[in-house]
Parts: C-alpha cells; structure tokens; sequence
C-alpha cells in the first residue's frame, strides 16, 4: 500500500467510526514512515471534515459522530507522542471545556472533546456541573485559548452568564463559547460570550475559528 | 380566592378532544421543580417532603400563574424514572439533588457497560420514596382539582440517564443490547401506569416524552426503533389517548403522527408559525399544545410585549377552529423575569375569547 492508500484508508475509518482501523492503520502509517502530522492532516481532519459534512447534511446524526469521535482519538492515541515530538514548540491550542453548574447533560461536550482531541487540540474536560469558581481557578492555571461552556437547560443560560461575569472579573482574557441547543444570538449576548454553538459539531468550527482568529492576531 | 378549577377543566379537555363550546383558548404553564421552588420559596426536598405540602405548593403555583392545566411534575418518567432505577440497583450515588433544580441523575453511572444493563433490575414504584409521594400527591389533587390525570411515558429520556453518552454508541455498536434496555424500561413504565391505575385512579391521557423523536439526535427510524415501537405497544395495551411530547430543535413531529396516533403534540420547534399552520391543515384531528412560544427566546430575552406579540401571532394562526393550547415550551425555568410569564395568561384573556375576531 502507498502512501495516498493509506491516508485514503485511514480517512475511512474515521468516516464509517472503525476504531479498530483506525487504530491499525496508524501503527501501519507510522511504520510505513509516513509523518504523523501527514496522518493528522490528510487523515484524520479530512475524515472528521467529511463526517460534519455528512452530519450536516442530515445523513449523520449523533451516534454516528461519537463512533466517528471514537476513531479519532483511537488514532490520536497512537500519533500523540510522534507530534509532541515533531512539534519543536508549535501548539494547536488549548481548551478548557465544562457544563456549568446545575447541568448534568454531557452528549454535546463529549463531542466538542473528542473531535477536537482527534483534531489534535489539547482539551481540558472539566466535567458536568461545574461550579463558576472551578472554570476561574483551572482557567488560571492553564490560561487557555478558549473556554467552552456547555449547557443543555434553559436555566444553564444564567449560569454561563454569572460564569463569564466571574472570569472577566478575574482578568482571565480566553475567548469564550458556549454551547447549547437552547442558545440563541440573543441569550449568547446576554451571556456575554464571544460566539455559541448549537450543536457539537458547531461548536469545534466555533472554536476552531476562535483559535484561528488569535492566532492570526499574535494574541 | 379558591380557584374555580372546573371552567379550566372543562376549557382544556374540550380542547384536547375538539368538543366545540370552549369559552376561551385555553393556557398550559410548564410547572415543573423550577417554578415550584421559586414561587413557594421552599428548596426542592422540602416541597417533596410529603405529599400535602407537594400539593398545596402544585395547586398554589398553578393559580398563581394562571394555568389552566395542573400536573405533578415528578410523574414524568426521565430523572424520577432513574432514580427509581438508582435505588432498585443500589446506585444511589447516581442521584443528584439540588435545591432549585429538578432531581438529576449523573447520566451513565446506573449503566456503565453491557452487563450492567444486563444485570438490570426493574423497580417496583410502591416501594420508591419519590414515587410513593407522588402517587399520593396526585391523588390529593385530583380528589381537589378534578383535573384530568396525565402521567408520563418515555423510553430514550431513560436511556440517555441509565447509559449516558454510550446510548449513542450502543446504537451502532451494540443495538441489540440497547433494544434490551429499551424493552426493561418499558416494563417499569408500564409498571409505573399500572400503579397509578390502582393508587390513583383513570388516566386520562398518557404524556410520552418522545425524546428520540428529533433529527438533531437520531433518525426518524432509529427513533421509532428504540422509541416508536414501544409507544405503538404501549397504546395498544392503554388505549389511552397519548399527548407527545418533544422539545427539540428538529422535532419528527409530521412523520411521528403519520405512524403513531396521538391525541395532541406539544413543543416549541421549528419556530415558523408557517409550520404549525401546515400541521395543523395536515393533522387536523391532532391538538396542538405550544407551537413557537419558546422559554428561551422571548420569554428569557424580552419584554412583556415581545411575549405578548407571540402569544397573538399563535392564537390568530391557530386557535381558530379549537385545538389549539397556549403553552410556552418547555418548563418555565427560575430565570425568566415573571412580568414575561405574566405576560402569556394576559395575552391569552386579550387574544383568545371565543369567538375569536
């Protein structure tokens, strides 16, 4: 098998959720020499690009992204250590994730982890019913690019809000997304987020571009 | 003043069931924990702590508001469904009290793994604390109010609180262990409909909580797999009429209804009014409870006036003809400004007097 077969197979396995092919292909990649920032790139992004086109479209729908996301970190597993090493200072980004307090709801979070994991974003998972003065304190300590804050109950919205409330107040300068079926634009500005997401797969393209946007600025 | 509960009665069943002569539309508020705490004062295990309190707070919130619908809120089978699961299988550590919230279960700590759904015992309700106060909590009320019982029935609101995130991936991985699952809660539900039968009395409609039942989530057919199937089984061992019940965003409201009868829907989504008034020419014989009026948009963001444009726009495209319940989706949350939700019962009495102009 060539290289364009592999990458072409390992994007495959990310598209159908194969974690075991996934996970064998990857060894096989490396094995084959091929670079595991190739593999990320051309394999597992363009793979979890294609399953949010599908997902989009209505053909996919969300058992179909966690076994997709499940792929992805099988793979990621395997790549992690090559691309710390080939990584010579560079980072992606990181993210600091939690559904507020009074919330116990995870689907939506749990995606947003999993498919940026997979993307090779660091992820810091923060839980359910996360407490305001948690986000500040873990925010503080790791100063992360974004902050995501998930919520599935209309009462979540308050809780965002008093979240953000706290971590301006703490000077804590990471762009925020909150995330919910629940949010509209006007409860993100009453939040006071910078953007919000609807959905799981919504929210990695928020983030995603959040980060991207702060790259581009030399925050 | 006491309330006068029997024209809301009579208001909101003539309604259900298309019985012409309805004075004025008739208004639902989603009462559920939020509401209770907020308006009583009391934190949720006190309102819980026995059934005449429970009551009295039910009763009270629900003429505060203005409702013409009073319902107990812990008959809905997700949350109250687990913890009978939670106690029954010794996973009390599952459960999650709080005290203006409802009961919360930590979503896949009942079911980690296959044998643990395996393993599952089904709960006997007579013997479960929380379903013991409200079998006696709705007997109070319905001896008070006369209002017609609705009790609730969902299978995937149970799923996703046993299994957690592994609902979804069960589903492609292991669908036959899911359906497994699916069937024991259908057992307990029918157990819990049982009970209320002999503990309390007629059940006049079944409130499923058809969760699967939107496209954000699953497809319409694996949502009438691990969803549909068993509310179709569970009719024909009822013959109860059946309000369903979905608060998504991308509810299978049209495609439900042409496999499943059910007596009326109730949700919030999609938003255009042009929608409801379609569903409505389609499904005529369908009641609807809600269309766009959503918690969390005008009611939360706006003014007393945006609500009050809302609940107008509904009324003028769908109460004419009957069939038609003015009800904001889903419950009323502990945020949003009261002079919003008071704006809903006034609108109502401005908008909706039979015979509409």
């Amino acid at each position: 098998m060539n290289a364009e077969e592999i990458l072409s197979k390992l994007k495959n396995s990310i598209v159908k959720g194969e974690e075991g092919q996934s996970i064998e292909i990857t060894h096989e990649a490396l094995k084959a020499s091929i670079e595991a920032k190739v593999l990320l790139n051309d394999g597992i992004i363009k793979g979890a690009a294609e399953v949010g086109i599908l997902y989009q479209d209505g053909e996919y729908f969300l058992p179909d992204l966690m076994i997709s996301a499940e792929a992805m970190v099988g793979a990621m597993e395997i790549l992690k250590p090559e691309l710390l090493k080939d990584a010579k200072g560079e980072e992606s980004g990181t993210i600091l994730v939690g559904t507020v307090e009074g919330d116990t709801h995870s689907i939506g979070k749990s995606i947003v982890i999993a498919l940026l994991e997979g993307q090779g974003y660091s992820v810091i998972d923060l839980g359910t019913d996360v407490p305001p003065e948690k986000f500040v304190e873990e925010a503080q300590k790791v100063n992360p690019d974004v902050i995501g804050m998930s919520g599935l109950l209309t009462t979540s919205i308050s809780k965002m809000h008093e979240t953000v409330l706290m971590l301006k107040e703490a000077n804590i300068e990471s762009k925020v997304v909150v995330g919910g079926g629940i949010l509209s634009i006007e409860s993100c500005e009453m939040i006071g987020a910078d953007d919000f997401a609807t959905d799981g797969w919504d929210g990695v393209q928020k983030i995603r571009s959040l980060i991207e946007s702060k790259i581009k600025v030399g925050l | 003043m006491p309330r006068n509960w029997k024209e809301s009665n009579k208001r909101f069943l003539n309604t259900m069931l298309g019985i012409p002569g309805v004075d004025r539309v008739p208004y639902c508020a989603n009462i559920g924990e939020q509401m209770l705490t907020r308006i009583s004062g009391m934190t949720l295990r006190e309102i819980l702590s026995n059934p005449k309190t429970y009551a009295n707070v039910i009763m009270s919130t629900t003429q505060f508001l203005k409702s013409d619908s009073v319902y107990v809120p812990t008959s809905y089978g997700g949350p109250y469904e687990a913890v009978a699961f939670a106690e029954t299988n010794n996973r009390t550590h599952a459960i999650k009290w709080y005290d203006y919230l409802p009961i919360f279960i930590k979503q896949g700590e009942i079911c980690k793994n296959a044998e643990d759904v395996e393993r599952l015992e089904i709960p006997d309700h007579n013997k479960i604390k929380i379903w013991q106060t409200t079998f006696e909590t709705a007997k109070i009320i319905s001896k008070t109010t006369k209002f017609p019982s609705m009790v609730g029935f969902g299978i995937w609101a149970v799923v996703q609180q046993l299994l957690g995130d592994n609902a979804f991936i069960f589903m492609r991985k292991e669908p036959a262990l899911l359906l497994k699952l699916c069937e024991k809660i259908y057992q307990s539900q029918m157990e819990i409909l049982k009970n209320w039968k002999e503990n309390v009395g007629r059940i006049w409609f079944v409130f499923v909580t058809g969760y699967a039942f939107n496209g954000t989530m699953m497809s319409f057919d694996d949502a009438m797999k691990f969803e549909g199937q068993f509310i179709k089984k569970m009719q024909e061992e009822m013959k109860t009429p059946i309000v369903f019940h979905n608060c998504g965003m991308k509810p299978y409201f049209e495609e439900v209804c042409s496999e499943i009868e059910f007596l009326a829907i109730q949700g919030s989504h999609p938003l255009d009014i042009n929608y409801w008034v379609s569903f409505k020419k389609k499904f005529p014989n369908v009641s609807i409870m809600g269309a766009n009026i959503d918690v969390s948009l005008e009611m939360l963001t706006g003014t007393p006036q945006d609500v009050e444009a809302k609940v107008k726009e509904n009324i003028e495209n769908l109460a004419l003809g009957g069939r038609y319940i003015v009800n904001p989706i889903c419950n009323l949350p502990f945020n949003v400004p009261l002079p919003n939700i008071m704006a809903v019962p006034k609108a109502v009495k401005k908008y909706g007097i039979y015979p509409l102009s």
